[in-house]
């Protein structure tokens, strides 16, 4: 609910919560005055009689509407001279009738003088009361409804300006919030200028410093690769290029690791925001032709369904180093005469290959450093990447093993909030299961 | 060949001065910015290796005075930033080729062949060695004028072992060449070891010298005075 709306409701709730006892109170108010003044006109006409009476004048006639009765009364005058009565002249209740009885001495001789007048009834007050409130609340609810919003665009301007800036927001560049007299939008959008000059002062500290370690750890890296590679070809010994060799593996897989965590942490930053489509299709071929060689070592048959045309809002070199880990974990982890099949749609891309039983959850293969056969030629970061990838582009991947085969399957536009996720029992299942080929 | 090194790290520097030495290569280095500046206006390099990030000031500034300059020299960045902006920016600015540390010397010295052939040979593609000729245009092999059946990776491959004959090789080194190294798989030395076999065989088949031999433990070389068969 809008917040104009919200306060829109609230204050027309209010004024229908205290509207009965305003019109109470007006209702008090009309009667109390139509009596007092009713009774003070009956009252002054009966003085006028009775002094037109004292003079020998005739009584005259009552004003219109009114009526007027002498009565000479045979008892002693009552103690109280005026008293007032007020009854309903009609079962409705719409007039009643208000008589003011007078008790005068005239010349020795007691009289009652009774002048009485209708006036409007209980009913007919509350009628007239409740018409009112019901247009008064008409014309309230009309007005708050239309100034609200023509008031609220004027006000909230600076929230809505906060708002679009916020959303705006990445950490690459600072932003400036408006200028605002409202105190607490002028609250707001100072705690926001100093949160998100904080948030990206600390993510170009955090750059930095991640492109120094890397700088700073390539270097030596590099160092000691050129320095082996000059001692190999020096004369050594058999057991001794052993040792080189060993080294040199060791010296690949730290380079290999340092560069997929400098990728990884890269791809958190965000670093690959991208707003252009690229031909996917085309990378894939590419990348598919660049593992030829090594498909054909491996006796792989390949079976490939590529979609035309299939556009993705990716990086470029994600779109490489994603088709990269896939296909190259389909061809590395793949039996010898074993199958590879990809299949790319404008909706996904399945990449299904023959292989080994996983020996763990295959959700669990997306964390890093975990590998499923723990294989010596595998960093295991591969999985990682892609997650990371498919994060940072908006994609959904998820793995499953089923039948001695292991599909990745990767969803272009995920169904929000939509859980992909492989059912375990089926994969324990499947591997119970006699192999069926 | 006349090559400057620039680059800040004294140990790398040495490295690629020993590595290139032995090519029969004359290295020069400088390690600051201004020494470099002060030895482009000076002397005429065929080739510069240059380092991104310098003590006294950015590599890419130093590419733009070489530019500016009309100096002809063949660039070959170097860094330790594996960002795509400097790459690009580099190509951009008038860099032939860019690598990344820590990278292979043997890689190196192919890339630097390859600016050197283009710019100081007027493109020339031809390489030869005894009996094999490779033509770099057309992807073409010959072992004594018998063209060979050879898939475009042995070509590579073949190529990387000539221009570093008499260098072991390891299978790092050349599965890198071959496939690139930005996925996690670490090298498979089978595919290294299928394609030298291969490419063995088929050389042999044309009446070659088998000039690849098996270094243990460590890789293979491209043995120059393998004696003819």
């Amino acid at each position: 609910m809008k917040l104009v709306d919200k306060f829109t409701l609230w204050f027309i709730g209010i004024i229908v919560l205290t509207t009965p006892v305003t019109a109470y109170i007006c209702y008090h108010n009309l009667v109390k005055n139509i009596d007092k003044t009713e009774i003070s006109q009956l009252s002054a006409l009966n003085e006028t009689t009775a002094s037109r009476m004292e003079k020998g004048l005739p009584i005259g006639e009552a004003p219109k509407g009114s009526s007027l009765s002498v009565t000479p009364l045979q008892t002693a005058l009552p103690e109280d001279r005026v008293q007032i009565e007020k009854t309903n002249s009609d079962d409705k209740g719409f007039i009643s009738l208000l008589t003011v009885n007078s008790y005068y001495t005239i010349k020795g001789q007691p009289y009652r003088i009774s002048s009485n007048n209708y006036i409007p009834g209980s009913k007919q007050i509350m009628n007239a009361i409740m018409d009112t409130i019901i247009w008064k609340l008409l014309i309230i609810i009309v007005c708050v409804s239309i100034t609200a919003r023509l008031v609220s665009a004027r006000i909230l301007q600076s929230l809505k300006l906060t708002i679009k800036q916020i959303q705006r927001f990445n950490v690459k560049k600072k932003v400036q919030f408006p200028v605002t007299r409202t105190h607490e939008f002028r609250e707001l959008n100072e705690f926001l200028q100093r949160t998100t000059d904080k948030a990206v002062d600390e993510y170009v500290a955090i750059k930095e410093f991640s492109e120094n370690a890397s700088h700073e750890l390539q270097t030596p890296l590099a160092i000691l690769r050129n320095k082996l590679e000059l001692l190999s070809e020096t004369n050594i010994e058999e057991d001794q290029a052993t040792l080189l060799g060993d080294m040199q593996n060791a010296i690949e897989r730290l380079s290999k690791i340092h560069r997929s965590l400098t990728l990884i942490a890269k791809l958190e930053n965000n670093e690959y925001a991208v707003s252009e489509s690229i031909k996917f299709c085309r990378i894939a071929k590419d990348v598919l032709a660049a593992y030829e060689d090594r498909i054909e070592m491996k006796h792989l048959s390949v079976h490939t369904d590529f979609g035309s045309n299939v556009q993705l809002k990716i990086h470029p070199m994600l779109a490489d180093m994603l088709m990269n880990n896939l296909l190259g974990n389909a061809v590395r982890h793949n039996v010898d005469n074993g199958n590879i099949d990809i299949r790319l749609t404008a909706q996904r891309l399945i990449v299904s290959n023959t292989g080994l039983p996983p020996e763990m959850p295959t959700d669990e293969l997306f964390q890093r450093f975990k590998k499923s056969n723990q294989c010596s030629d595998s960093v295991g970061l591969g999985l990682s990447i892609v997650k990371q990838i498919c994060d940072v582009s908006g994609f959904c991947v998820s793995y499953s093993y089923k039948n001695r085969i292991h599909t990745l399957q990767v969803d272009f536009q995920p169904a929000p909030k939509a859980v992909v996720t492989p059912v375990p029992l089926d994969n324990l299942a499947a591997a119970a299961q006699p192999a069926i080929v | 060949m006349k090559v400057l090194v620039i680059e800040d790290s004294k140990e790398i520097a040495s490295s690629l001065h020993d590595f290139l030495a032995r090519e029969g290569y004359i290295c020069e280095l400088a390690e600051t910015f201004d020494e470099a500046r002060t030895k482009l206006s000076l002397f005429t390099y065929d080739c510069i290796l240059l380092d991104i990030m310098l003590p006294d000031g950015n590599g890419l500034e130093l590419l733009k005075f070489i530019r500016a300059e009309n100096i002809q020299s063949g660039v070959l960045i170097i860094s330790a930033k594996d960002a795509l902006d400097d790459k690009v920016t580099g190509l951009e600015i008038g860099a032939d080729d860019y690598i990344t540390k820590p990278f292979h010397l043997p890689e190196l010295h192919a890339r630097l062949r390859a600016i050197y052939r283009r710019k100081q040979l007027s493109g020339s593609s031809m390489i030869s060695f005894n009996e094999i000729s490779l033509n770099t245009d057309t992807l073409e092999a010959t072992v004594n004028d018998t063209l060979l059946e050879i898939t475009r990776k042995e070509f590579e491959l073949l190529l990387y072992l000539i221009v570093n004959k008499n260098r072991v090789l390891s299978r790092q080194s050349i599965a890198t060449h071959l496939w690139g190294d930005y996925t996690d798989n670490l090298a498979n030395f089978d595919f290294v070891y299928q394609h030298i076999k291969n490419l063995r065989k088929k050389i042999s088949a044309a009446n070659g010298a088998d000039y690849i031999a098996t270094v243990y433990g460590l890789g293979y070389k491209f043995n120059a005075s393998a004696a003819v068969k």
